[in-house]
């Protein structure tokens, strides 16, 4: 269970990013929760306090029990290892193939060669991506290289996966393809967040919607809509 | 690219000044070879007192060598260095006789020992033997010189450990900046969950090579540069072989050269990387 308490982000000066959110997440089973909201809203910085790239002003996060403020920074990586992240931006390594990219997440857990030789096939397979294996992410496109995210982020076993407007570059044809290819990895036992400010993608999934509107919850419903 | 080429400058600058030190340390060996200072011996003193001066002389831990100057040799000497003046070597035969005294040419392992060597003279029992010691006449360009030569190795060293530390840091900074540009990559790795020392890992190899190539690179110019500009260099200084000097240390230069690079290329990526690791 994840579990958002009492949140809180204040950017210095004064720029209040949340405010008192609180809501819980499953990641047992396979829950699909996307967070909407505008633009500024709140849903990134919701995201890297998650991954804890920054830390709340006030409140608490809870991962399987534990608060993640008090995971000591050579703990760190291991705990970022339970969550696989997609990006608007892709985020993949330049200088890797797409192979080496899905590679290198199964490297940094300890995998080997058998391993990474076996799984990454399949991976690819899964995301559609097996006749790129040795493409290098520039001569990709934008739903090749998201693709090539998600393997990534499946690589490492996850029992999350955060996707963080993964569909913000990305044509309607390859956004209906990035939703469907999370849909299948939740209903494979993989917790999604997906967060995204597409109306269209939200009310076509009819799953779990939680809103934010600058900073506050302001909406957490089974099969919600888009309604802002 | 700019990394290797800054570490390549850095290395270079750095072996340079080391041949540059035994260039200066050559310089100054020849200007303390010229300084002696010379005993001039009564005329009616025998070859063999001298001799025996001679081997008391050298006992002294002051003393570098002596040379035994007759007045024969001192006439002849005089004769080849006014070849070219006629009326000197015209008077010289007026006089008819060998004017010169035979003399005893000291010279100390230091320009600052012939004081004390002064000492040891005026206090043995050679009064009735030395007519006269030019020390006093020499002891102004001695002290001259022994400054001078104090001042270039104080300077040099000061120099060198200026022109280090400023290619160091030039070394480092380049570094940094490379490290900068991988910022990113650094921060998805992070992302994916690799632990730091899988991060670091690809940034320590990559300057170990660097540091590696650099050395390579830097000791194959300075060859190349020794060697064509050997001849140049000795008309500079009075005679150093740039070319032998190289030569000679090539092994331990070459050595150097490696462990310097691999450790400014490792130790400039470790404390680059330091500040895009903290979590």
């Amino acid at each position: 269970m994840i579990i958002f308490e009492n949140i809180s982000k204040v950017y210095k000066p004064d720029t209040v990013a949340l405010k008192n959110v609180s809501f819980q997440i499953g990641i047992s089973g396979n829950e699909f929760v996307s967070i909407v909201g505008k633009s500024g809203a709140g849903k990134t910085t919701l995201i890297k306090l998650l991954l804890r790239e920054e830390e709340p002003t006030g409140g608490r996060i809870i991962y399987g029990g534990k608060n993640i403020a008090e995971i000591k920074n050579k703990e760190l990586p291991l705990f970022r290892q339970k969550i696989g992240c997609v990006f608007q931006d892709y985020r993949l390594l330049p200088n890797k193939t797409v192979f080496e990219n899905v590679a290198y997440a199964m490297e940094v857990m300890g995998a080997t060669d058998y391993e990474i030789l076996r799984d990454v096939p399949r991976l690819l397979e899964i995301v559609g991506l097996q006749d790129r294996a040795r493409n290098f992410p520039l001569g990709l496109s934008g739903g090749e290289k998201q693709r090539t995210a998600i393997a990534r982020a499946l690589a490492i076993r996850p029992e999350v996966i955060i996707a963080d407007e993964p569909t913000g570059n990305l044509d309607p044809y390859h956004t209906r393809d990035i939703i469907n290819l999370l849909e299948k990895i939740c209903e494979l036992g993989t917790t999604v967040i997906l967060s995204t400010h597409d109306k269209a993608i939200i009310n076509s999934l009819e799953k779990r919607v939680v809103t934010l509107d600058n900073g506050e919850l302001i909406r957490d419903e089974e099969k919600g809509r888009f309604i802002l | 690219m700019a990394t290797v080429f800054v570490l390549i400058v850095t290395i270079t600058l750095i072996t340079s000044l080391f041949i540059s030190e035994g260039a200066v340390k050559h310089i100054i060996a020849q200007i303390k070879e010229k300084i002696d200072i010379s005993v001039y011996v009564k005329p009616e003193t025998t070859s063999e007192t001298m001799e025996k001066i001679k081997d008391k002389l050298v006992e002294l831990p002051e003393v570098q060598a002596v040379s035994i100057v007759s007045k024969e040799d001192a006439m002849e000497q005089f004769r080849e260095r006014h070849e070219n003046d006629p009326v000197l070597l015209e008077s010289l035969e007026i006089v008819g006789t060998n004017p010169f005294y035979a003399s005893l040419n000291i010279r100390a392992n230091d320009p600052e020992q012939y004081a004390a060597i002064l000492e040891v003279l005026n206090n043995s029992s050679l009064d009735d033997i030395i007519y006269k010691v030019d020390y006093v006449e020499k002891k102004t360009v001695i002290e001259k010189l022994s400054g001078f030569i104090s001042n270039v190795n104080t300077g040099g060293l000061l120099l060198a450990l200026a022109l280090g530390v400023v290619a160091v840091l030039v070394a480092f900074n380049t570094i940094r900046v490379a490290i900068y540009d991988a910022s990113k990559e650094i921060s998805i790795m992070r992302l994916v969950g690799a632990p730091n020392r899988f991060i670091r890992g690809p940034f320590i190899v990559q300057g170990m090579i660097a540091g590696a190539i650099a050395a390579l690179a830097s000791f194959l110019i300075l060859l190349l540069l020794s060697y064509s500009l050997a001849d140049k260099i000795s008309s500079l200084t009075n005679g150093f072989n740039v070319f032998a000097w190289f030569g000679t240390r090539a092994f331990v230069l070459f050595f150097i050269q490696l462990a310097s690079g691999i450790a400014l290329g490792v130790i400039s990526s470790l404390i680059a990387i330091r500040k895009y690791l903290t979590a």
